[in-house]
């Protein structure tokens, strides 16, 4: 028996990968075609695809959940002294800008506030909803602080009526139970 | 709310350097009668001003001693000048062919240039008192070319003759009479001067003593003297003292105006005539030239009760006799008759209510006629004196101009029987003056007072049935809308078109009621340059009663008059003039609420008592009598409409100093002289409780005291003795603001409580709450004669002190901001103060220009200030009287409530039409862009 003959061509062909694509090629692949990963690449996608990955248990994502959950309610504080001393600079005369600023001021706090249940509802789980409380306490809070950091700025434009001058107009002359006249006047 | 204190703050902040009047408002939102005072008979004249000029001025000395240049052409004052001495006796002269006027008053000669009233020269006579002035024409027969000589009778401790140089003043020679008699008068011919006394025998009566004095050296030459005791029983007896005639006449009659006797000075012979004998004469007037070339020929004007003649003498020179030519036939009323002298011939002009007629003195023929058209103003009146410019042209007068005195006062020139312009001097005696509303707005104010008081559905009723009644006046509104819109958009100024009085949209039309010291009283429209638009004699609605200073009340409708002399009240409808009498009257009590009791407080025998209620009753409640022998000088009190908008004042911090408020709060002025100290006492008029009291030394208290008392604070202005070894003197002006607490954001003892009393203070309050008083004080550039403070609807708007300044002629409004008593003292104020408006304390006002309210007018003579609101908030009406008449606007916080006449109605118009316009363009545009973006994708 002699020895069988060498495969054909196109076997060494389909059995060795193509030699690598020229880097410079602008040629792209025909449609259907897939490049075929190379032994390197191909070695490290085994290697995942080994560890297959396992579905986190429920407790890991409301942990997960909670620490999302901590840095959305502290996020406005973070804003809270840039806005501080954005309001500083700005002075305490009525000018355009400083009035959107306060009327912003005034108005993220409150429509964050009224949006809460829609802001931690990623995060409502049966596992969470209870931890979930204090967050959205510690959210309100620092909402609170920038609506505080507002009214100090319109305290500070004079705008709150916080002293007697503010009520005077409301306050009335004293009615006196005499009423004295020069007789020519009679 | 610190948003308003800052825009306050800001608005003081602009107000301070530029509070003044208006360009484009000068001469049109104030007015201005300059006015000099009734004309004087013998003192009035038609006179060139300067030798060779064609037109000629009325010179006229008034009985207010206002010397004064008027043109004939429209009426307008040329120049003033106020002389010295009581009122009535001051003296004009002026020759031919000069450029000056020669004045004597009080014991002032002086030389005034007549064109434009500067002083040439002035000789004062020491204590002597000037009793008459006559200027020498001609010397030895020849006319003095110069300026003229004047030759002055003084009546000192003995009567002198005077002869002052033309020049200069100086006194050429004096003549001294020791003989006793009592000065009359001087009279002069080209070739003597005739200085006429009158001696007093022990019988009674006056002899006429008339000694003849050389003009060159002053020399007795010649005296002789008249019979005259049967029928002089007084100086007024004499009537006529011929000047400067060429046959001096001297002319008087007996008490009952029975004869007349006239005698040519220089000459012994007396010739006597009888009067025409139908009715009794009252007044005899003679009227002759006083130029020297002109034809010896008088008239004798007859008076009586229901008419009035007059007969023409001829003197005949050579034989010293007088004849009667011809006489002029008796008229119905009063008239009066002028002379006019052209080269050497003299006429006569009649002038009547209803005509003017020229006559020659030389025949009777009636050289021209005009009958004179009935005026509004002169209706009733009838004229008392005058001066007459008569043209001649072959033997008939083409043209005559008389200005004559009326009998109510006014001062008109009538140019061939048409009235040419009139001036109502009666108003120089303006003694007091009042507001009053005008009628609709009375009847408005009474209509909403009825819907006050009744239910709510018969009120709404009433006001539907109101409104229903004004319909007919809408479709007038209607027609009206055109010339408004127009008059508006383009800027013509309705004040223009009004003739008769009548409500404007912002109450600018107010009348003012003014009486007069003669017992005149007046209506003038403020709204249109204060045009009288009624004016009345007193004597002639209360004939047996002398009015020397009527008093104005105003009420609803009419006007209270009252004057010390008087016991009862007058009332006049105050938009007619008419007399109501009291039945029409309803009764009006002095507007109080419910709980409040009436305590009336007068001066009584120099001591200030307050009485319970409106009756005069014996015992008062409370007396003031000022300490150490001191005399009140006056008091004065919080005016009865006096509103305050805010009852604190808003501090840099926002804290309040809450401000005392008081209607009783009264400031009595009183004075020592022997001390030279000057007093003021703040009272509570209710208690009598003295709130506040200040004393100042080294005051020379003979000088007017002014003061002045509204809202919170008062104001006072003083003359410092300038004899006092004082550290300070001149003028002084005090400012004092009265606080319920020194400490901000506290109300004082008295707390928040709605109610106070002082004279019975609660005792849980304890003693009568005390203010706490700032005071500061001024130097000014003045004195100050008169002050008062501006009024506004609301008290809004900031007060302005207002103050005349008689040396400067002008009423200056001062900022309440200059003369705050808070303004920081030795330093600079602080930011919070200076937010406020408060600058640092300078001892010295200067008085700006920019304050003066009267800009280019010169308001003389200004005896008071009154104040009233407007239909604006933001702007006062002001009115000045005295010797002038002046009326102005003030916006002390400036007219925020009104456009300005700056602003562009058509541009704005236009503006409005363009972007309408622009948007129709611009609709469809935008409409198929929105579509379109629908439809792609």
């Amino acid at each position: 028996m002699s020895p069988p003959p060498p495969p054909p061509q196109w076997v060494y062909d389909l059995n060795s990968a193509p030699a690598s694509k020229p880097k410079s090629s602008s040629i792209p692949d025909p449609p259907g075609y897939s490049a075929a990963l190379s032994s390197k690449q191909l070695s490290k996608s085994s290697k995942t695809a080994g560890t297959v990955r396992k579905a986190p248990t429920t407790e890991e994502m409301d942990v997960l959940k909670m620490k999302k959950a901590w840095e959305l309610a502290i996020a406005p504080a973070k804003q809270l002294p840039m806005n501080a001393i954005g309001m500083y600079m700005t002075g305490n005369t009525l000018q355009i800008f400083s009035m959107f600023m306060v009327f912003s001021l005034f108005k993220t706090p409150v429509m964050a506030v009224l949006a809460l249940q829609r802001v931690f509802a990623p995060f409502e789980t049966p596992g969470t909803s209870g931890r979930l409380i204090g967050v959205k306490v510690v959210y309100v809070l620092m909402n609170m602080l920038m609506l505080g950091l507002g009214i100090w700025k319109v305290n500070q434009m004079g705008l709150l009526p916080t002293t007697r001058s503010d009520w005077l107009a409301w306050e009335g002359e004293r009615t006196w139970s005499e009423r004295a006249v020069p007789r020519e006047w009679l | 709310m610190r948003l308003h204190a800052r825009a306050l703050a800001l608005a003081a902040s602009l107000v301070l350097p530029c509070a003044a009047i208006f360009e484009d408002d000068a001469y049109h939102i104030d007015y201005h009668h300059a006015l000099a005072g009734l004309p004087k008979r013998d003192t009035t004249f038609f006179q060139q001003p300067f030798p060779g000029s064609k037109a000629s001025l009325i010179y006229t000395l008034s009985q207010k001693q206002i010397l004064a240049a008027v043109n004939p052409k429209d009426g307008a004052i040329v120049w003033r000048q106020s002389l010295s001495g009581p009122p009535g006796t001051g003296m004009l002269r002026s020759g031919e062919e000069q450029d000056t006027v020669i004045s004597a008053a009080g014991n002032s000669i002086a030389a005034w240039s007549a064109a434009d009233g500067r002083l040439v020269w002035e000789n004062t006579m020491g204590g002597a008192t000037a009793e008459d002035l006559e200027l020498l024409e001609q010397e030895d027969g020849m006319a003095n070319a110069d300026s003229k000589d004047a030759v002055v009778l003084l009546s000192g401790s003995s009567p002198e003759v005077q002869r002052l140089d033309g020049k200069t003043g100086r006194a050429k020679w004096t003549y001294t009479d020791s003989s006793g008699d009592t000065p009359f008068q001087l009279s002069t011919s080209p070739t003597t001067i005739f200085y006429i006394s009158l001696h007093t025998p022990m019988l009674g009566g006056s002899k006429i003593k008339v000694t003849s004095l050389s003009p060159i050296t002053g020399k007795k030459l010649d005296q002789y003297t008249l019979s005259s005791e049967g029928e002089v029983q007084s100086r007024e007896h004499i009537l006529f003292t011929g000047a400067n005639t060429a046959a001096p006449l001297l002319a008087w009659t007996d008490k009952l105006n029975k004869v007349l006797k006239v005698n040519i000075i220089g000459t012994k012979g007396v010739s006597t005539f009888a009067p025409p004998s139908n009715e009794p004469v009252q007044e005899i007037v003679l009227h002759a030239s006083n130029r020297v070339t002109s034809l010896p020929h008088f008239l004798v004007e007859w008076q009586t009760a229901t008419g009035h003649s007059a007969d023409v003498f001829h003197v005949d020179l050579k034989k010293a006799t007088i004849a009667k030519a011809y006489s002029l036939p008796v008229l119905a009323g009063k008239g009066t008759f002028t002379t006019t002298s052209s080269d050497a011939n003299v006429y006569f002009t009649r002038v009547t209510p209803d005509e003017i007629s020229v006559v020659s003195s030389s025949s009777h023929g009636i050289l021209g006629r005009w009958p004179v058209k009935a005026q509004s103003s002169l209706a009733a009146a009838h004229p008392v004196h005058g001066v007459s410019e008569v043209v001649v042209k072959s033997g008939s007068a083409s043209a005559v101009r008389s200005a004559i005195l009326y009998s109510n006062g006014q001062f008109a020139l009538i140019r061939n029987g048409e009235l040419a312009w009139e001036r109502p001097e009666f108003l120089a005696d303006a003694v007091s003056a009042a507001w009053a509303e005008l009628p609709e707005e009375e009847t408005l104010a009474h209509e909403l007072e009825v819907e006050g008081h009744s239910n709510i559905i018969s009120a709404y009723i009433h006001r539907v049935k109101r409104h229903i009644r004004d319909l007919e006046y809408f479709p007038a509104w209607l027609q009206s809308i055109p010339n408004r819109l127009l008059g508006n958009l383009f800027g013509n100024s309705q004040d223009d078109t009004i003739g008769d009085i009548q409500r404007d949209t912002f109450g600018f039309h107010k009348l003012v009621v003014v009486a007069t010291s003669s017992g005149r009283m007046a209506g003038l429209d403020v709204g249109s340059k204060g045009k009288a638009v009624w004016n009345i004699d007193l004597d002639q609605v209360a004939p047996d009663v002398a009015f020397t200073r009527p008093s104005l009340k105003t009420a609803h409708g009419y006007i209270e008059v009252k004057d010390r002399g008087f016991e009862g009240t007058l009332f006049i409808n105050s938009t007619t003039g008419a007399l109501i009498s009291s039945k029409d009257i309803e009764a009006h009590e002095p507007s109080l609420s419910e709980a409040q009791r009436l305590i009336a407080f007068d001066l009584v025998d120099g001591e200030l008592k307050g009485f319970l209620g409106a009756e005069l009753t014996l015992d008062p409640v409370w007396t003031f009598t000022p300490p150490n022998g001191e005399k009140i000088i006056g008091f004065t009190p919080r005016p009865i409409k006096d509103p305050v908008a805010s009852i604190g004042k808003v501090l840099g911090d926002r804290r309040v100093l809450y401000k005392y408020i008081n209607p009783n709060l009264v400031l009595v002025t009183a004075a020592l002289e022997s001390t030279r100290t000057a007093s003021f006492y703040l009272l509570d008029s209710s208690s009598g409780q003295l709130l506040h009291a200040i004393s100042h030394h080294d005051v020379d208290v003979t000088r007017p005291i002014p003061s002045t008392i509204s809202e919170n604070w008062f104001s006072y202005s003083l003359t410092i003795d300038s004899a006092a070894d004082s550290t300070s003197r001149g003028y002084q002006l005090v400012v004092a603001e009265l606080f319920e607490s020194a400490i901000p954001d506290d109300r004082g003892p008295l707390g928040a409580s709605e109610n106070s009393s002082t004279l019975q203070p609660s005792s849980a309050m304890g003693d009568v709450a005390m203010p706490y008083v700032l005071s500061q004080t001024y130097h000014i550039v003045e004195e100050i004669s008169h002050m008062t403070v501006t009024q506004t609807k609301q008290g809004i708007t900031t007060r302005e002190l207002l103050v005349t300044l008689p040396s400067s002629n002008a009423i200056v409004g001062i900022p309440r901001s200059i003369i705050d008593p808070r303004r920081p003292v030795g330093r600079d104020p602080t930011a919070l103060e200076a937010s406020e408006g408060l600058t640092k304390y300078t001892p010295f006002i200067f008085i700006d220009p920019k304050w003066h309210l009267n800009h280019k007018y010169e308001v003389m003579g200004i005896e008071g200030v009154i104040t009233s609101e407007s239909g604006l908030e933001s702007t006062s009406l002001v009115f000045a009287f005295g010797l002038d008449v002046f009326g102005t606007r003030v916006a002390p916080s400036f007219a925020f409530d009104v456009l300005g006449k700056g602003f562009n109605k058509i541009q704005m118009l236009l503006t409005v039409v363009a972007l309408f316009v622009g948007v129709l363009f611009v609709a469809p545009l935008v409409r198929r862009k929105q579509i379109n973006a629908l439809w792609t994708i």
